[in-house]
């Protein structure tokens, strides 16, 4: 064996020996979050489909194994059915609503109006109160006899338009919406313009001197620098919408009659109230599947825009 | 070296991670003395407590509020004082949420000691999945009213010990009659008067939350056993005759709607929650008139507005004319019931507290001050209106217990739903009957 030969080993075995420590240190480091979320995550979509596949209380030992009989179930349930479309309702409402608000919010933030600072806090406030608070509120802003809503439409002249809110169910499910909505912009709101923030001031000077008006500048500098947050926004507020619970839960129960019930609060109804644990569980499954279509659709939809521009 | 220290770093953090993420243990006794954060939750220290030689913790979850949440307290007192080796975990929950939030704990292995029921198909639930602890050995069954007792006794075993029942009348404003020169009805015709005088004078007639939805129930009920007869939800039940789907039932639905088509319940009943008070403003700011609703009514109102109750009055649900259901056939419930989770570690004394909780003395308490009718027999009334219920109770020929609380859980929810809907009008009686029918077929059958 030459030298040459001798060294280069020497070299490999090393470098051998460095990416092995490496790698013990990367999973050192992986492996907390990894095992938090194999636990809570994987696994728990793992168990709930195994419980799905049972007709289960949930509080007893007796469980039936009874295939995918459940999911059969479901599909012919209306009130899923109508749960999925008003989770559907949230999701455009809340992208059609949320984003657009909370851009216009951010943008009025670095208006140069005097007491800006003030209306930074005043807009952030809905999202910082609780959900529950913000749900017994509204309950009484849409009373249908004393309710500040209907009061407002009087005191307008609108009374034409007076009605029990939450208590019709042509119009309780857009009540709860627009609440959801109104305590979710300010969340964007503050997305945005940390965004906005890093945005080169150079940039607003170069568009200054080439003579660009406001619109210009907003149309050619802020939004396509707002395109990547835009889209990560536009992400959790659909997932957010699709597993949405708390303010259904607070301001209807799902009611009246069903109409404002949301999967997630279908999949509760049936495994805390009626007890039927295996059957929620396919409420449940069925959930993640479609948040996990919608989520890959819309990544392949940025991958491909990006791949065009 | 660097790398390595890190690497153990690592690994201590997982071994905790792990630790934490662990079942609990009760026979860990390795005394968490770390635990000087003063974040130790309540299963920490219980199990310090037990392992901090003999003394024992109970935990007890009840949803009772203002002065029957005092009686409950006052009798964990005694139980204590009786007990110096044991201290009760007290927690009070808030009455829907509570449902499931016990369900949770039964499934999940960790229930408390004692828990509050309302008895019937609820509690049957958790009794058929080996739950609730037999206790038939250590109640004294002679104590109790049997109509009470009945509700928690399955199959002959005693499972849960009652406090208090109530009977549901409808409660008036008394000024708000003399004002209108209304009496109090005798019929159902007499009824329907009322609420066109109340409607024409801009007055609601009938304060009503039903968000809720067992708050509606109380008038199919009632309508149901006045045109039915008080065996009909009996034969139905039981599968043994009529059924859910019966003329009587359709009809009940329909006067339902009657109702609510003259305007006698407020404007979008169902988003209003009972729950948040919204029915009870109504009452108590006299824009509406009556409210059918349970005994536990005084309760809310000696909590809420006491002076409100001198205007108080309550009459029964008038019978209708030639229907099979008298005026004195009363809704009813009982509530509170304590019972004994199977999985708890002192079963001796958890059945020592819930007959504390059950006995006499908590019985005479919460119904002086709460205005419920007592379960355990030998109470001298010293309220008015307690007194008046308990007579009225006494001298009904039938009670109807609450089909949300009696029926299972699931068939008591189509039947929670459907009725919802009538007051929406978005069902036609006929469906809804059928509905719950249908579901009756599926969940009774044996």
């Amino acid at each position: 064996m030459s030298r040459l030969q001798e060294i280069s080993l020497d070299t490999v075995h090393v470098r051998k020996k460095k990416k092995n420590k490496d790698t013990w240190v990367i999973i050192g480091f992986i492996a907390p979050a990894f095992i938090i979320y194999g636990v809570y995550v994987i696994y728990s979509i793992f168990m709930t489909f195994y419980y799905s596949t049972f007709d289960w209380t949930g509080i007893d030992a007796n469980m039936v194994f009874v295939g995918l009989d459940n999911y059969i179930q479901l599909f012919q349930d209306d009130v899923f059915w109508t749960s999925i479309q008003n989770n559907f309702l949230l999701v455009i409402a809340s992208l059609l609503t949320q984003l657009p608000v909370g851009l216009i919010m951010a943008l009025l933030l670095f208006s140069p109006i005097k007491g800006m600072r003030l209306f930074r806090s005043v807009y952030f406030m809905p999202f910082l109160m609780s959900t529950v608070a913000i749900g017994i509120l509204f309950i009484f802003i849409y009373e249908g006899n004393y309710g500040l809503l209907n009061a407002i439409l009087e005191g307008i002249g609108l009374e034409s338009l007076q009605t029990a809110w939450i208590g019709k169910e042509s119009t309780a499910i857009w009540a709860v919406i627009a609440t959801v909505c109104w305590q979710f912009a300010p969340f964007y709101m503050i997305l945005f313009r940390a965004t906005m923030v890093g945005i080169p001031e150079e940039l607003y000077e170069a568009a200054d001197i080439d003579g660009a008006s406001g619109w210009q500048r907003f149309k050619s500098i802020t939004l396509p620098l707002l395109k990547p947050i835009i889209i990560t926004s536009a992400i959790l507020s659909v997932i957010g919408s699709l597993k949405y619970f708390d303010l259904i839960y607070v301001m209807t129960g799902g009611g009246p009659n069903n109409s404002t019930e949301l999967m997630a609060t279908y999949m509760y109804k049936q495994t805390f109230t009626n007890f039927n644990m295996g059957y929620g569980s396919s409420i449940s499954f069925s959930m993640f599947i479609i948040a996990f279509i919608v989520t890959v659709f819309i990544l392949l939809g940025d991958r491909s825009t990006r791949g065009n521009g | 070296m660097f790398n390595k220290k890190i690497c153990w770093f690592m690994l201590i953090l997982i071994l905790l991670v792990v630790a934490g993420c662990g079942p609990s243990d009760s026979t860990n006794t390795e005394g968490t003395a770390d635990d000087a954060t003063g974040e130790t939750d309540k299963e920490n220290s219980s199990e310090n407590a037990e392992s901090d030689g003999d003394q024992t913790t109970l935990t007890l979850w009840h949803i009772e509020t203002g002065p029957s949440k005092e009686s409950i307290e006052e009798a964990v007192e005694r139980f204590e004082k009786n007990n110096p080796n044991v201290s009760v975990d007290v927690s009070q929950q808030e009455n829907d949420p509570y449902k499931s939030q016990l369900s949770v704990a039964m499934g999940g292995g960790n229930p408390p000691d004692v828990f509050h029921s309302w008895g019937g198909g609820w509690l049957k639930q958790f009794v058929d999945s080996d739950q609730v602890m037999n206790i038939t050995d250590s109640v004294d069954e002679s104590l109790y009213n049997e109509a009470a007792l009945s509700v928690s006794t399955f199959d002959g075993k005693v499972y849960g010990a009652p406090v208090s029942m109530d009977v549901v009348p409808v409660f008036y404003n008394k000024d708000i009659f003399e004002e209108y020169g209304l009496e109090e009805p005798e019929t159902y015709n007499d009824l329907l008067e009322i609420v066109e005088t109340l409607t024409d004078n801009d007055i609601t007639p009938f304060a009503l939350a039903n968000q809720t939805k067992w708050t509606g129930s109380f008038y199919l009920m009632y309508l149901a056993e006045r045109i039915g007869g008080p065996e009909l939800f009996n034969e139905a039940f039981e599968r043994t005759g009529r059924n859910f789907d019966d003329t009587a039932y359709v009809e009940a639905g329909k006067k339902v709607q009657e109702l609510v088509e003259m305007g006698a319940f407020p404007e979008g009943v169902n988003g209003m929650n009972y729950d948040t008070g919204q029915s009870r403003q109504m009452l108590y700011t006299e824009s509406a008139a009556m409210m059918t609703m349970g005994g536990w009514l005084v309760n809310n109102v000696r909590d809420e507005m006491p002076e409100f109750e001198d205007k108080l009055g309550f009459f029964l649900f008038p019978s209708i004319e030639g229907g099979d259901g008298e005026k004195n056939h009363v809704v009813g419930g009982v509530s509170p019931v304590f019972s004994v989770a199977q999985q708890t570690e002192h079963s001796e004394l958890a059945a020592e507290l819930v007959n504390e909780l059950a006995s006499l003395e908590t019985a005479t308490d919460m119904s002086n001050n709460a205005g419920s009718i007592s379960a355990v027999n030998g109470v001298e009334y010293e309220d008015p209106y307690i007194k008046e219920m308990s007579e009225v109770l006494e001298s009904s020929q039938a009670m109807q217990t609450y089909y949300d609380q009696t029926l299972p859980p699931e068939l008591a929810q189509v039947h929670l739903d459907t009725t919802q809907a009538l007051f929406g009008l978005s069902m036609e009686p006929e469906q809804a009957m059928a509905e719950v029918e249908a579901t009756a077929k599926e969940v009774l059958k044996e």
